[in-house]
């Protein structure tokens, strides 16, 4: 009978509160999938090549587990007390019937351990089943699918998963239940409602609400304006404005609640009775909303953010050249490379091998008037003022002495990128600069001054600067990188640099390495067979395995650390509404008696929903805007300043992916108010 | 005359044959307009379930309920709705006002329920309110409003629509005997003075005395009918007819005078 008992009402407590069930299943799997972060195929491909970057990701897992794990522990405890004081007439019954409270408290721990097993059962294959999926998908995505798949499983996640569920659980259980055994069955028996909170002078609600959104301007101007990343102290300050100016918003709404229940939608159906349900929400849980909107924020921001980094570091150079060799004994000749590479039958993997020669001017006397970059720097004073003006200014003001690429060589590499090729004159050179080091918006401001034709010295010597700024990369990967260079004829080339200057040897894959599987399988399989003949080189794979580093360790972490407070957010802001809306039972029926019709009590309902899971959104949605902005600002690179607008832009859409999920966790709460009012239509025998 | 509400061998079961439990086992009557009738009768013997049947809260079993010439088991969504909140008026025992609401907000409440602009019904709130000595109270919360207040404020919720009906379940219930007598006096005041026909379920005599007309049940089954000669008799000498009938209901027909 007793364990009869425990199954039905395991059950039926699943079915009561079937968002934190759900919820649950999504932070095991979140939980899981984190775990086992080591054993997805994208992260053995990366540990090749970027093994310190890997373990100081991997190191931060174990973090991420344990805060995760505190948070959870508070959604579990939130959102099982407003379950367990629900069911406080039913403990009181049991007792009243002779149950001893040892009992009880098995019957409860039971209930609570058949669930949690259940949630597991469910939610550690799904787990294990995204992981591959993710596994399979993101090595697909990047093409390292060929390379060899290896199972995610990992059974130490598996424990670790169930170890950290079940304890925070079982901690949060017995927390709940020592409160329940210390209250007496009289007030168990009798639902207590709410109690009326005492009621404060209006004039200190409206001043709560004014300085909140006092409070939160503030923030947000400190964390837009970069006042915020000046040092700990702004900071400190800054965030404890933002958490204390939601706070006191959230206290102070009710009044703004209070004023719209007695104005307006006189046409709405129920209007002042769903205004007055949602006041009575806030006035007891504005704390909680302060905190699911904080909540929320943090998810917004960790998506919008996370993305735009990750978009940003995995946005590469056009791809010309899969490989680089160098001669570090004797970097002027690299015959000795070609030679290795004929002998050991490898040249034929290469559809174009070219050298690219890059070298000093050695015939000026000293090198600070090599070049002579004033007649750019005084085409660029006549331009109109701007930030990236003034950088080009003082950039150039130091290129005295710039490197000179020999022009066939880089038509070479212009070819194999599919471009045409330059035309030069003798007395004519062509600007270089690689894209690390400059922007679209100073590549206009370049390329009109080339426009003009501007003559200049070289080594004493006139030199007319045309055609636009080049950017295709020299080498495959970081062999080389140089913000300003000249591409000048041959025998200039050769003069100006007395014939000494560095090779490299370019080459690009043969379509017939490629056949039969993906760009970076064949660059792998070809790494493998040259690191036999002990040639130097770099390759594709250094520079695809950077940009796929940030991409994965930013979205990985940030999307992770949304979910999770995504998941708790709208947890907590769902359960509390389901449960208020049960210890209201009442007022639904009598608004039944009084002659409301299901449509209009789900209406009803639905509209206070909207409003409530609305309310903390809205305040997150807009604070996020100025904190993703903040973010950026604060954490990235001055180049990727630059394209600031752009990732606010992907920003915002993400925040709009996100509010969808809002829409989707409003629907299921919708769904389940819908279900309960239907159960109270059913008539109730009241004698 | 026409009478607003007929009844006919109306009954209601509860569970399944050998173990059924007949609540109402066909009960006929008719209210007609203006009348104020009472119903009284032990606790379980029906009248509540009674009130229920007519009140749609429950679905009885068999026979038929008529108002206005439309039968109400046949009705559904709005047309049901809408004779809950303006045919009939609900006045409960434990009053059932909306905690969150004020005391206006609450009268309002079955305007806003079937759409009705507020402004049509400013000035019967006023009446009514003024009637039922409320007008203090009307912006007050009902944790801070007496029983009496409470049940009044609960009665103006019943009344502000007008209905043909007014149903009350044991209004005195959870009153005391001050605060009840002045409730059934406004109650029998309004059936005089306008005409509202009230049917009310109740164990207390004393209420029960400022009905026109009493049905006692027991047992699911119209057991017995007393009506007050007015202007003839008094409340205290049909009061103490009632007494005489409910201390008679244990014995069984033989006993009743």
């Amino acid at each position: 009978m007793f364990s009869k008992l425990i199954f039905r009402n395991s059950r039926r407590n699943r079915k009561e509160n079937g968002l934190l069930f759900g919820s649950l299943l999504i932070s095991i799997v979140a939980f899981y999938m984190i775990l086992s972060l080591s054993r997805q195929d994208v992260m053995f491909f990366l540990a090749e090549m970027e093994s310190d970057a890997i373990n100081k990701l991997l190191t931060m897992v174990p973090v991420l587990y344990g805060m995760t794990l505190f948070l959870l522990f508070f959604l579990i405890f939130f959102a099982s007390r407003f379950h367990l004081e629900r069911r406080g007439h039913e403990f009181g019954v049991y007792l009243m019937m002779g149950m001893r409270r040892i009992r009880l408290f098995v019957l409860l721990l039971a209930e609570d351990f058949f669930n949690s097993i259940l949630s597991l059962l469910i939610g550690l294959p799904a787990a294990i089943l995204l992981s591959e999926l993710t596994s399979l998908f993101t090595a697909r995505m990047v093409g390292i699918g060929i390379i060899g798949h290896q199972a995610s499983f990992s059974p130490q996640a598996v424990l670790w998963t169930m170890a950290g569920f079940l304890a925070i659980r079982f901690a949060a259980f017995l927390l709940l239940s020592g409160r329940i055994s210390r209250q007496e069955i009289g007030s168990l028996l009798v639902q207590t409602p709410e109690g009326s909170k005492k009621q404060m002078p209006r004039s200190v609600y409206l001043f709560s609400l004014f300085s909140g959104a006092l409070l939160l301007l503030t923030a947000y101007g400190m964390a837009i304006s970069g006042v915020a990343w000046h040092g700990p102290g702004r900071m400190a300050l800054t965030v404890i404005a933002g958490l204390t100016g939601t706070l006191l918003f959230f206290y102070g709404l009710r009044i703004l609640i209070g004023f719209l229940a007695k104005t307006g939608g006189t046409d709405n159906r129920l209007h002042v009775f769903n205004f007055r349900q949602i006041q009575e929400n806030v006035i007891h849980r504005s704390g909680a909303l302060a905190v699911c909107s904080l909540l929320t924020l943090a998810a917004l921001c960790c998506f919008g953010s996370g993305l735009a980094i990750a978009r940003f570091y995995g946005e590469s150079e056009p791809h010309v050249l899969d490989y680089t060799f160098q001669n570090p004994e004797n970097e002027t000749d690299i015959a000795p490379v070609l030679k290795t590479l004929h002998d050991s039958g490898l040249d034929g993997l290469f559809s174009s091998l070219f050298e690219m020669k890059v070298g000093h001017i050695r015939t000026a006397e000293s090198i600070s008037d090599a070049f002579s970059p004033e007649p750019l720097l005084s085409a660029l004073r006549e331009m109109p003022p701007s930030v990236d003006r003034d950088i080009l200014l003082n950039n150039l003001s130091y290129e005295t002495s710039p490197y000179l690429i020999s022009l066939s060589s880089y038509n070479r590499l212009l070819a194999a990128a599919g471009l045409p090729g330059l035309v030069l004159d003798t007395d004519e050179a062509a600007v270089y600069m690689d894209l690390d080091f400059t922007t679209p918006e100073r590549l206009r401001l370049i390329n009109e001054i080339l426009g003009t034709r501007p003559q200049t010295m070289l080594a004493g010597k006139p030199c007319y600067l045309t055609g636009s700024v080049l950017t295709t990369g020299l080498v495959t990967d970081r062999s080389i990188t140089l913000s300003f260079a000249l591409i000048v004829p041959d025998e200039r080339f050769e003069s100006e640099t007395l014939g000494k200057y560095s090779v490299f040897l370019n080459a690009t894959l043969a379509e017939s390495a490629t056949e039969g599987g993906s760009l970076l399988s064949a660059i792998s399989d070809t790494n493998q067979k040259l690191k036999k003949t002990g040639l130097s080189f770099e390759s594709y794979l250094q520079n695809m395995g950077r940009q796929l580093f940030y991409m994965v360790a930013a979205s990985y972490i940030t999307i992770y650390l949304a979910i999770i407070f995504l998941v708790m957010a709208n947890t907590i802001i769902g359960v509390q509404f389901l449960m208020n809306q049960q210890k209201s039972g009442r007022r639904y029926r009598t608004l039944i008696h009084l002659g409301a019709a299901y449509k209009t009590l789900c209406r009803s309902a639905r509209q206070q929903i909207t409003w409530y899971f609305g309310l903390p959104v809205t305040v997150a949605a807009l604070s996020s805007l100025f904190g993703v902005q903040a973010l950026l600002t604060g954490i990235l690179s001055a180049r990727a300043k630059n394209n600031l607008s752009e990732m606010i832009f992907i920003s915002a859409a993400m925040i709009f992916v996100l509010c969808v999920v809002e829409y989707i966790y409003i629907a299921a709460v919708k769904r389940s108010s819908d279900h309960y009012l239907l159960t109270l239509m059913v008539p109730e025998r009241e004698e | 005359m026409e009478p607003i509400l007929e009844i006919e061998s109306l009954r209601k079961y509860y569970g399944k044959l050998p173990n059924q439990t007949k609540a109402l086992d066909g009960i006929t009557l008719q209210v007609i307009p203006g009348e104020f009738l009472g119903i009284m009768g032990s606790s379980g013997s029906g009248k509540s379930t009674l009130l229920n049947c007519i009140a749609t809260v429950i679905r009885p079993t068999g026979g038929s309920i008529t108002i206005g010439g439309k039968q109400i088991q046949t009705l559904k969504g709005t047309e049901l709705a809408d004779y809950r909140g303006k045919t009939i008026g609900y006045l409960f025992q434990n009053f059932e006002l909306l905690d969150n609401l004020t005391g206006r907000e609450n009268i309002m409440l079955p305007l806003s329920l079937h759409g009705i602009p507020e402004k049509e019904s400013t000035r019967r709130l006023e009446q009514l309110s003024s009637y039922l000595e409320i007008i203090e109270i009307l912006d007050k919360f009902p944790s801070q409003m007496s029983g009496g207040q409470k049940q009044r404020v609960a009665a103006a919720r019943a009344l502000i629509l007008n209905p043909g009906l007014i149903l009350a379940d044991e209004p005195t219930g959870a009153l005391d005997s001050k605060n009840a007598k002045a409730l059934m006096e406004k109650l029998s005041g309004l059936n005089r003075d306008t005409g509202a026909t009230i049917l009310m379920v109740t164990h207390d005599s004393n209420a029960a005395s400022y009905c026109k007309r009493i049905l006692f049940i027991r047992d699911g089954v119209i057991f017995h009918e007393i009506r007050r000669n007015i202007p003839d008799e008094s409340r205290q000498t049909f009061y103490e007819r009632i007494l005489k009938v409910m201390a008679q209901l244990g014995g069984g027909s033989a006993n009743v005078f």
